[in-house]
């Protein structure tokens, strides 16, 4: 925390595109999904960057997605993984009440927050030993490797301002996960990394290699291929495949900004296309983002070989953190969800828990008619 | 000195043998007033049972316990930076249960000593939460961790919280084996040792050990005073009328010796109370049941016991006892306090 002096107040108000993507660039990292091309991913919300601002400084950013109501001109105001201010700071109230002015004078009816403030961490050792256990069920069973009582005390101060935590189930919500998984990068040669990795992973790494899987990066034009793989893995995996026009139209607004925000891998055995990924890179911080692979030629091992190559070029760029995403909680081994976790474990990293998603109401009871519709869906 | 505890010695260290052998790892606890028998007495006891490790209460109760007890001394409060009687000895065994006191203690005049972690349970008294485990690893310094321990409720169904204590246990980074736990019944320690095998599970256990045997402990008061009284006669400090004929008993035994001291009732839920004023008579007259089983029943206060001695009303139909005689009493032994003990 900071002893500085304590500032002035602070005043919330749009800022431009350009404004938003200079506060971004300033910073060591803050999520892709509040950079503000991700505004144009997210098309069927309207977007607007807002900054807070200390005087004539801008000292905070965000962007936020509107989405109206059916039939009122009513909106929720979704700030994901946002926004990005100071939360060491002990009077968030300077922060978030000019926030809610703001969204207030928008027409929104509520908003939503996922406050990007890591609470716990475990290592992958201790998930490992936790999963084949059987009494440890989920992840808040395990003693945290690491836990930030500051970060926590953020819950209570954003209860005390009226926000609401949004509950989860096995920390998955509607809205953004609340458990991720993370390899960190900071001082580490890809040996360490290597080295990090159980067996396994060293394993199926070794033998794509040895196989002849070849890594590439593609263009725009190898979204198709890419979208084929998925498209075959949504129906193996059985979820439902975003159309290529998506992933054509996040490449374009996310390429725009910066011309390596978003790198589309292809991985090929023999000519033959084994498994796509995308990774996204907001400063240091990099995601896996979406991946596909094949139903045939797994024994390959395309999966690994292109998730060690995203890790390789994350770590040459500079990143600190390779973020495979969302898990469960779950570590019951009987629980579908385990295999993601026990993938994600493998590679040495550690699952990380967000503060979660929070919903401040404006208007009491479109908010509430709003969170029972969600409810029903 | 008329208000006693008689022991029948063979048959109470014979259910002490019984309890010591069928439960491995025991760690008898001594606390407060011995449980009724005194700490001293117990700490020898343990001694000749061949223990190695005893548990006191409090720090203000390690001196005794290491002069009459050769082994190792745990204490069962958390060590605090603002207790003034703490002791430092190689026997002494040290709870933990915040981060900021491992680093007070591991800073301290003995950075080496022995500590317990304590781990938070539903009990919610003392401990760590889980995940400040880790922080508590980081801060110990050379402090050197002999064990993990928990305090469970004593409302049972504990098996389920202590395995999963245990699992945390093992997954965290307190580098332990030893796992302390109160208020596990036998067959819950039965079942966790087979569950975690790795794990030398040591049950701490007072109540159980101590007063395993009730048989064998007769608690007795001398009757000192009988007086006849009628109907409507005021006696006693406060005057208050006799509800019929009989006698008045002066019994030695009063508040110092923790007659008509009670805890909060464990379990006086509404139907009870609702029993009891059915039931009529004298309690609804504002009359207590005393401790004094006289002519095969409980009688009733005929006022609030005094410091030494207490007053009974005895009904004219009941067979009255005789100056000098003893009279049974029913005793809370975590608050009895007798003017002698014997031990034959």
């Amino acid at each position: 925390m900071t002893s500085a002096p304590r500032p002035g107040p602070l005043s919330v108000r749009p800022i431009s595109t350009p404004e938003h993507l200079d506060f971004v660039r300033s910073r060591p990292s803050v999520s892709f999904l509040q950079t503000p091309a991700w505004a144009q991913v997210k098309n069927e919300w309207r977007g607007e960057s807002i900054g807070w601002f200390d005087g004539g400084t801008l000292v905070g950013a965000a962007l936020v997605l509107y989405r109206q109501l059916p039939k009122v001109k009513r909106y929720l105001a979704y700030l994901p993984e946002g926004p990005d201010i100071d939360w060491t700071d002990p009077d968030l109230g300077r922060w978030l009440t000019p926030l809610a002015n703001h969204l207030k004078q928008q027409r929104a009816f509520g908003i939503r927050m996922g406050p990007p403030v890591v609470t716990r961490r475990w290592h992958a050792a201790t998930i490992k030993q936790a999963i084949a256990d059987p009494v440890l069920t989920t992840l808040s069973d395990v003693p945290a490797d690491v836990r930030d009582d500051e970060a926590l005390t953020v819950a209570t101060r954003l209860t005390s301002l009226g926000w609401k935590e949004i509950p989860t189930e096995n920390g998955f919500s509607a809205g953004q996960p609340k458990f991720n998984f993370q390899l960190p990068l900071a001082d580490r040669s890809e040996d360490d990394v290597l080295a990090g990795m159980n067996q396994q992973w060293r394993r199926n790494i070794k033998k794509a290699a040895k196989a002849g899987v070849e890594v590439v990066r593609g263009d725009r034009a190898d979204l198709a291929e890419f979208h084929t793989v998925y498209a075959e893995t949504a129906e193996r995996d059985h979820f439902t495949p975003r159309p290529l026009s998506y992933f054509e139209r996040m490449w374009d607004a996310m390429t725009a900004e910066e011309a390596d925000r978003l790198v589309l891998y292809l991985a090929r055995h023999e000519g033959d296309l084994v498994a796509a990924t995308t990774m996204v890179r907001v400063g240091e911080h990099a995601w896996y983002s979406y991946g596909a692979s094949t139903t045939s030629k797994r024994d390959v091992r395309g999966s690994n070989a292109i998730q060690w190559q995203m890790m390789r070029d994350a770590m040459a760029a500079g990143a600190t953190a390779y973020d495979m995403r969302g898990i469960t909680e779950t570590l019951d081994p009987d629980d579908s969800h385990v295999g993601l976790i026990q993938f994600k474990v493998g590679t040495g990293g550690e699952a990380v828990e967000y503060l979660g998603e929070w919903d401040l109401p404006l208007n009491r009871a479109l908010h509430l008619g709003f969170t029972q519709y969600m409810k029903r869906r | 000195m008329t208000f006693e505890l008689d022991i029948d010695a063979e048959r109470w260290r014979r259910g002490l043998r019984a309890v010591v052998e069928s439960t491995p790892g025991i760690v008898p606890v001594i606390k407060g007033n011995g449980y009724g028998l005194g700490r001293d007495l117990l700490a020898s006891e343990a001694k000749d049972l061949g223990l190695d490790v005893v548990a006191v209460g409090t720090y203000a109760e390690v001196p005794g316990a290491l002069a009459a007890f050769g082994g190792d001394v745990m204490v069962l409060t958390p060590w605090r930076p603002f207790f003034t009687d703490v002791l430092h000895d190689e026997r002494i065994i040290h709870t933990v249960g915040r981060v900021e006191d491992i680093a007070a203690l591991a800073a301290g005049p003995d950075p080496t000593a022995r500590v317990l972690i304590e781990g938070e349970t539903s009990m919610a008294r003392h401990g760590l939460d889980r995940h400040e485990l880790a922080a508590a690893v980081a801060a110990l310094g050379d402090l050197r961790v002999e064990g993990f321990a928990i305090h469970l409720p004593m409302a049972g169904g504990n098996l389920r919280e202590a395995e999963n204590w245990a699992a945390a246990l093992e997954t965290s980074q307190v580098e332990t084996t030893t796992f302390y736990a109160s208020h596990l019944t036998a067959a819950e320690l039965t079942i966790l040792r087979e569950r975690r095998p790795q794990l030398d599970i040591r049950p701490r256990i007072g109540t159980a050990l101590w007063l395993g045997d009730l048989g064998a402990l007769a608690v007795r008061a001398t009757v000192l005073d009988t007086h006849l009284v009628a109907r409507g006669e005021r006696v006693g400090y406060r005057q208050r009328p006799m509800p019929r004929d009989g006698s008045l008993l002066v019994i030695s035994g009063g508040t110092s010796n923790g007659i008509g001291l009670e805890a909060p009732k464990a379990s006086a839920g509404v139907v009870q109370r609702g029993k009891s004023l059915a039931k009529g008579g004298l309690e609804a007259a504002g009359f207590s049941l005393s401790p004094f089983t006289i002519d095969g029943k409980q009688r009733w206060f005929a006022e609030p016991p005094h410091m030494q001695a207490s007053m009974v009303f005895l009904p004219a139909s009941a067979q009255a006892p005789q100056v000098g005689d003893r009279v049974d009493v029913a005793v809370r032994f975590t608050t009895a306090t007798f003017d002698a003990i014997n031990l034959a």
